[in-house]
């Protein structure tokens, strides 16, 4: 059975179909490059699986669970995180605040542990920011010591690091990454990619759906790929199948004028 | 700076805090006034300017605890120097009052960002309740001041829905016009004493009667001192209480709904348990805090209770800057006796006092104690 099915998914805005009966299948471990033009409705298609829209039509199971009408916090604590594509972390939070935030589903959050008898929770504390230093040090070693620094101080390669080790801290099943590359120049976009593919995820390797304009992190690193075009699913395939498909070079770059 | 000049900088500056207040409660004259005021404005410029300021606010935010346990001290020697005197213990009541109230609206706006317009009126709903619970006869005045409280926050679960539903504008008109409705309703209320209000009897605990004066062996005193030391007493746990769940999970999901509601929702945060714990914490707080107001006031009147008031509350947290919990005190301080000091220019100091908010709005946009990034994992907490 697939980790994620989505089936018939369709989105509409008025008149507008953003998804278009849409067939998505991710199995376990897969690494899908999600391309396709400017409104294709790739980041759509993130923000219904994430449950900020809820889909007009079609359904959507995750590990054997319907999750198609499932508020966001629901479809988070079935294992599903994402990133932004405009970074949209809390910029006078810390990086252990902001980390921390992508983990909120696991944390005791009664009155009696967080204000009353706070020993336990320093614990916690401590431990966690012994575990988020170790994250942040295996994808960018300068980056654990900024774990008490605002994340406005930060350069953005190092905010697109806090927001991947946001969405990672709370060990999502699948991770959906919308385009990280946005923002960064090619050599910056190039060691993020790197630090991604070096990291040892604890153990626990998540599926991974990653929107990306930047066509060579996508040939680093998915396994498959699925290209999109007016909502619709134009073809998927491997990097290779899908590169040298007619109809992906139709949409990206037009019809041939003879 | 180390640990020993950083630990002697908050001893001094404690020391002149409680000096600058005492010598500034004490003055009557106007033109010592005005040079005290004129004074302190332009020593505080100068530290700014010369970084003294900064420098001060980070050593004490190193030994907060030694901090608090200082500040506690220099207030009880407030208390006991001015032990006979109504009128200055009667300011440093309702200073305490309005300091709890507006920590709880800083739970609501300040780290929650659910903005809410009728403090005042929860702090009133606090009060009638208290006021009408004991004219019945019905209860202790202790239960009445905690039901004051509960109250308050039950009268604020009406307000949910609308303030759930709504955000930003639509929000803080929802809560305005219930400031103005709750006022009405009391005005024209009989039964709740109409425009002329309510007589409150006095506060008692174990038997001890806070409406009659102070005899404690050779110690005599105004009867406003059990109220003080009462209210101090609740107002230290209150702080640390409102300290604490800043510096926890509670504070972190708070903030996160405050900056980034649809990055809280797909991190798993449940933003409305969120929103109804703040709005309902900081009502609870504000009702409770009436009550004791109402108590120690003795009177109370719907004039007590005016969108006006609730005005004053917000602008409290604006003017000690959003989130910051001693910002909170300083500006209560300084908004409590300000007006009560310069009654000698009359109408004229609501002028005065436009102009404060003004060179405020302007100079120090974040108030005059900004919040300090939180950092959770920092062990030396109140």
């Amino acid at each position: 059975m697939s980790l994620l099915s989505c089936t018939g998914l369709t989105m509409r805005f008025g008149g507008l179909a953003a998804l278009n009966k849409l067939d998505v299948h991710v199995e376990e471990g897969d690494v899908i490059g999600l391309v396709g033009p400017n409104g294709s409705g790739k980041t759509t298609f993130f923000n219904v699986l994430t449950g900020i829209y809820t889909p007009s039509e079609g359904r959507i199971v995750f590990d054997g669970q319907d999750i198609t009408a499932k508020t966001p916090q629901e479809i988070c604590r079935a294992g599903i995180a994402r990133t932004f594509q405009r970074s949209r972390l809390c910029l006078e939070l810390t990086v252990f605040d902001n980390v921390m935030m992508g983990n909120s589903k696991n944390l005791n959050l009664g009155f009696w542990h967080n204000v009353i008898r706070r020993k336990a929770f320093f614990q916690e504390c401590r431990d966690d920011e012994a575990r988020i230093r170790l994250m942040l040090k295996a994808l960018n070693p300068t980056l654990a010591d900024k774990i008490r620094k605002p994340v406005g101080e930060l350069s953005m390669i190092d905010r697109r690091r806090v927001e991947i080790c946001r969405a990672l801290t709370g060990r999502p099943r699948l991770l959906l990454l919308d385009e990280p590359s946005a923002g960064m120049t090619q050599d910056e976009t190039r060691q993020l990619m790197d630090e991604l593919v070096a990291m040892e995820f604890e153990g626990n390797r998540p599926s991974i759906i990653l929107i990306e304009h930047e066509m060579s992190v996508i040939k680093r690193i998915s396994t498959r790929c699925i290209v999109l075009n007016f909502g619709r699913k134009l073809c998927e395939g491997s990097y290779d199948e899908v590169t040298s498909n007619p109809v992906v070079q139709q949409a990206y770059l037009g019809t041939e004028v003879v | 700076m180390d640990r020993s000049r950083e630990i002697f900088v908050c001893l001094l500056s404690a020391m002149a805090l409680l000096v600058f207040s005492v010598v500034f409660l004490l003055a009557e004259d106007e033109t010592v006034i005005g040079s005290y005021m004129v004074g302190g404005a332009v020593l505080l410029w100068i530290m700014v300017r010369m970084g003294v300021y900064e420098k001060v606010i980070t050593a004490v935010s190193h030994h907060e605890r030694l901090w608090a346990s200082l500040v506690f001290i220099a207030a009880l020697i407030l208390l006991f120097f001015f032990r006979d005197n109504h009128y200055c213990l009667f300011l440093v009541g309702t200073i305490f009052c309005y300091t709890i109230a507006v920590l709880g609206l800083n739970v609501q706006l300040g780290y929650t960002g659910v903005i809410n317009f009728s403090a005042a009126s929860f702090f009133g709903v606090g009060g009638y309740t208290a006021g009408m619970l004991l004219n019945q006869g019905l209860v202790p005045p202790f239960a009445a001041f905690i039901l004051g409280g509960v109250m308050a926050g039950l009268v604020g679960c009406v307000l949910l829905l609308p303030v759930l539903r709504t955000s930003g504008h639509y929000s803080a008109l929802v809560t305005m016009a219930f400031a103005l409705l709750f006022n009405v309703f009391l005005e024209v209320n009989e039964s709740f004493g109409g425009p002329q209000g309510i007589a409150v009897p006095s506060f008692s605990l174990f038997g001890v009667d806070f409406g009659s004066d102070v005899e404690w062996g050779s110690i005599t005193g105004s009867f406003y001192l059990r109220y003080d030391l009462f209210i101090l007493v609740f107002l230290a746990i209150v702080f640390i209480m409102v300290r604490r769940v800043e510096r926890s999970w509670m504070g972190l999901a708070m903030d996160a709904v405050r900056l980034d509601e649809t990055a809280s929702a797909c991190f798993g945060i449940n933003i409305v348990r969120w929103k109804v714990t703040a709005f309902t914490m900081g009502n609870v707080l504000m009702g409770m805090a009436g009550a004791l107001y109402a108590m120690m006031l003795a009177y109370i009147s719907p004039a007590n209770f005016t969108f006006s008031d609730s005005l004053l509350f917000l602008s409290i947290l604006l003017l000690g800057g959003m989130g910051n919990c001693w910002g909170v005190l300083l500006a209560t301080s300084i908004m409590v006796v300000l007006p009560e000091k310069l009654q000698f220019i009359q109408e004229y100091r609501y002028l005065l006092y436009s102009l404060l908010v003004l060179l405020m709005i302007v100079y120090r946009p974040m108030g005059l104690l900004p919040r300090r990034t939180r950092v959770v994992t920092s062990e030396d907490v109140a």
